[in-house]
């Protein structure tokens, strides 16, 4: 890094005596002294900004850009094959919004998100318990849970489609070795597809939960779990009325991280299932990339990612109550 | 107190619901390696056997998948070598994006005296929500105008902004705790924020910058929605390639295996690295 900062260079010699000056004044004007006052003043109002700047502006780009052109795209026809190209008003919206198929698309969407991280949470409680013992197999255990939610999510999608193929699959064969059904066609029919889906959600992301929930739990006090022993409560009554009570913060940060996770899913879908059979794993990530960048009708798809950002608009809240004021050592 | 706490928990490892949670953890972690297993087993089996049922255990390892997989010989439409260069490439790029465009604006959020330091961060924090498959669509249609597709610069700057408000939220509260005093003492002997910057804060924020890179790298090199709609085949990468593998007639399972271990095994390594870390992060520093 070369300084190409204006003040570079008539400060560098101050900066090397910092060691000397350990008293620190009344803080925050600390940088204003004498004459320089106006220019460090000024300097002070516009130095967070122009370091803002490069960062605001890739993240502007990237996402209030796309909304906005959105915003205008979804009130046109146009489509990427020459067709279109007139303002329709909001009738894509209202086509969106009638057409069952889209209804039903986001009514999955919905539930595959609800089953999805439900089952991560309950079963992610239900390993970081044991799992926030200290012990030295317990470190071995933490370290192997990571696995899973290090894989490429696209790769896993491509081991589990092996593994649940009818014909030459693990799973298949020992399942009928087990004297469970063989054979199944997993991605063919839409409950079992359904199952697989859920299956390789859980698979993947599990871990995240219970490590949250892990290092929670480690981060509570001990004490008013050792006081409840002494007043003879139970291993259920102090995990039911103080453990619990207390990892709520973390419940919240794993519930709302793992929501919007679960909304912006594509991988798995789009490699196990298509969205098929039929349409019946089809949820509204998949219609839009189809939408969009299959049939090319960007104006009828802007309309559907529309729908999607505001439903996804509503998390925000919960995002900024849960992880920011979490993660904000200002607030602590 | 240790006299008390020590006995309950000798009884507590014993109680039934102890050993219950430890049969459940062990039960999971052992299914959950079945398709690490399968992978990195199948990887290693000659062509004969890798489809055997019921699966071959004990075989003489090859490493002929690999060779054929990495030497671009067999599979996909652009040789696998490339599309592991190009993911490379499309990772590198991206991270060092997002660490450059970080590290200043995590700095700036940090200042006192900086007014709407909480609202923009809220803010930075907030787009975290913002679905990927809906800036696809506008990214899609200007790429296609500017004649940016299948380019790893379409890849690498939506790359950056998506692990933005990651790396700026961690940077930021390390920042933070580092104590102001230090940067007070500083300016008070004349230097400016760019040289508090430089010579002070930046020296204790490389472990940090070094878990925001790794972090970046790993979604980046992970990333399938973008890679699979703005690339054709020159900027074409591995988690979108690895689907070539499975053909019309059936798959070849040991080429698969191998460029699927070949995918994981740096992610894997850069997890277990971070261990803790990797969890800190990904909740915004968060959980710690």
């Amino acid at each position: 890094m070369t300084s190409t900062h204006p003040d570079a260079g008539t400060t560098d010699t101050t900066s090397t005596s910092r060691p000397s000056s350990t008293q620190a004044p009344d803080g925050r004007k600390a940088p204003a002294r004498d004459g320089r006052r106006g220019k460090a003043h000024r300097a002070g109002k516009i130095a967070p900004w122009a370091l803002l700047s490069p960062a605001m502006t890739v993240l502007l780009l990237m996402t209030v850009a796309p909304a906005i052109y959105l915003v205008w795209s979804s009130l046109r026809n146009d489509t990427l094959l020459g067709a279109g190209g007139q303002f329709v008003g909001l009738r894509n919206y209202q086509d969106a919004l009638t057409n069952p198929a889209v209804l039903k698309s986001l009514l999955i969407t919905g539930a595959f998100v609800l089953v999805a991280v439900t089952v991560e949470m309950l079963l992610g409680l239900l390993l970081a318990v044991p799992l926030a013992a200290q012990s030295r197999s317990n470190n071995l255990a933490a370290a192997l849970m990571l696995l899973p939610f290090a894989v490429t999510p696209a790769v896993s999608a491509m081991m589990f489609k092996e593994l649940l193929n009818p014909n030459y699959g693990w799973i298949d064969y020992y399942m009928g070795a087990l004297g469970l059904p063989a054979h199944v066609e997993w991605l063919s029919n839409s409950g079992t597809a359904w199952l697989a889906l859920i299956g390789l959600d859980v698979w993947q992301w599990t871990p995240f939960v219970a490590l949250i929930l892990m290092a929670g739990m480690q981060s509570l006090p001990k004490e008013p779990l050792e006081a409840a022993a002494i007043d003879g409560a139970s291993t259920w009554q102090s995990f039911r009325h103080i453990t619990l009570p207390m990892l709520a913060p973390f419940l919240a940060i794993a519930l709302t991280l793992r929501t919007i996770q679960a909304f912006k899913t594509f991988d798995a879908f789009k490699i196990l299932t298509g969205g098929g059979p039929g349409a019946s794993t089809e949820i509204i990530n998949l219609g839009i990339y189809r939408v969009a960048l299959q049939s090319f009708r960007i104006g009828a798809a802007s309309a559907l990612a529309m729908v999607l950002l505001i439903l996804l608009s509503l998390l925000v809240p919960l995002l900024l109550r849960a992880v920011g004021r979490n993660a904000d050592p200002e607030e602590a | 107190m240790s006299t008390v706490a020590a006995p309950r928990r000798a009884v507590s490892r014993r109680h039934p619901a102890s050993v219950a949670g430890r049969v459940l953890l062990w039960a999971w972690l052992l299914a959950a390696l079945v398709p690490l297993v399968f992978m990195v087993s199948t990887s290693l089996k000659p062509s004969g056997i890798a489809k055997a049922l019921p699966p071959k255990w004990l075989f003489t390892p090859t490493l002929e998948h690999y060779q054929s997989v990495l030497s671009g010989g067999a599979g996909t439409s652009v040789g696998f070598d490339r599309l592991l260069f190009n993911s490379f490439a499309v990772t590198v790029g991206s991270t060092l994006l997002t660490v450059v465009l970080a590290v200043p604006a995590a700095y700036a959020l940090s200042m006192r005296s900086f007014g709407p330091r909480k609202g923009i961060s809220s803010w930075i924090l907030s787009t975290y929500m913002f679905p990927p498959i809906v800036a696809v669509i506008p990214i899609f249609v200007f790429a296609g105008k500017l004649g940016l597709v299948d380019k790893y610069p379409v890849l690498i700057v939506p790359y950056a902004a998506f692990n933005l408000p990651i790396a700026v939220w961690i940077l930021r509260s390390s920042i933070l705790q580092i104590p102001y005093e230090i940067q007070e003492s500083a300016m008070v002997d004349g230097a400016t924020r760019f040289v508090t910057l430089r010579r002070i804060i930046l020296p204790l924020l490389v472990p940090s910058i070094a878990t925001v890179a790794i972090l970046s790298a790993i979604l980046s090199w992970n990333e399938f929605l973008f890679a699979l709609s703005l690339t054709r085949s020159a900027a074409k990468t591995s988690p979108v390639g690895i689907q070539e593998f499975t053909g019309m007639y059936g798959t070849d399972w040991g080429k698969l295996t191998a460029a699927a271990t070949v995918i994981v095994a740096p992610i894997l390594v850069m997890t277990l690295i971070l261990r803790r870390r990797i969890v800190s992060g990904l909740t915004f520093g968060a959980v710690k």
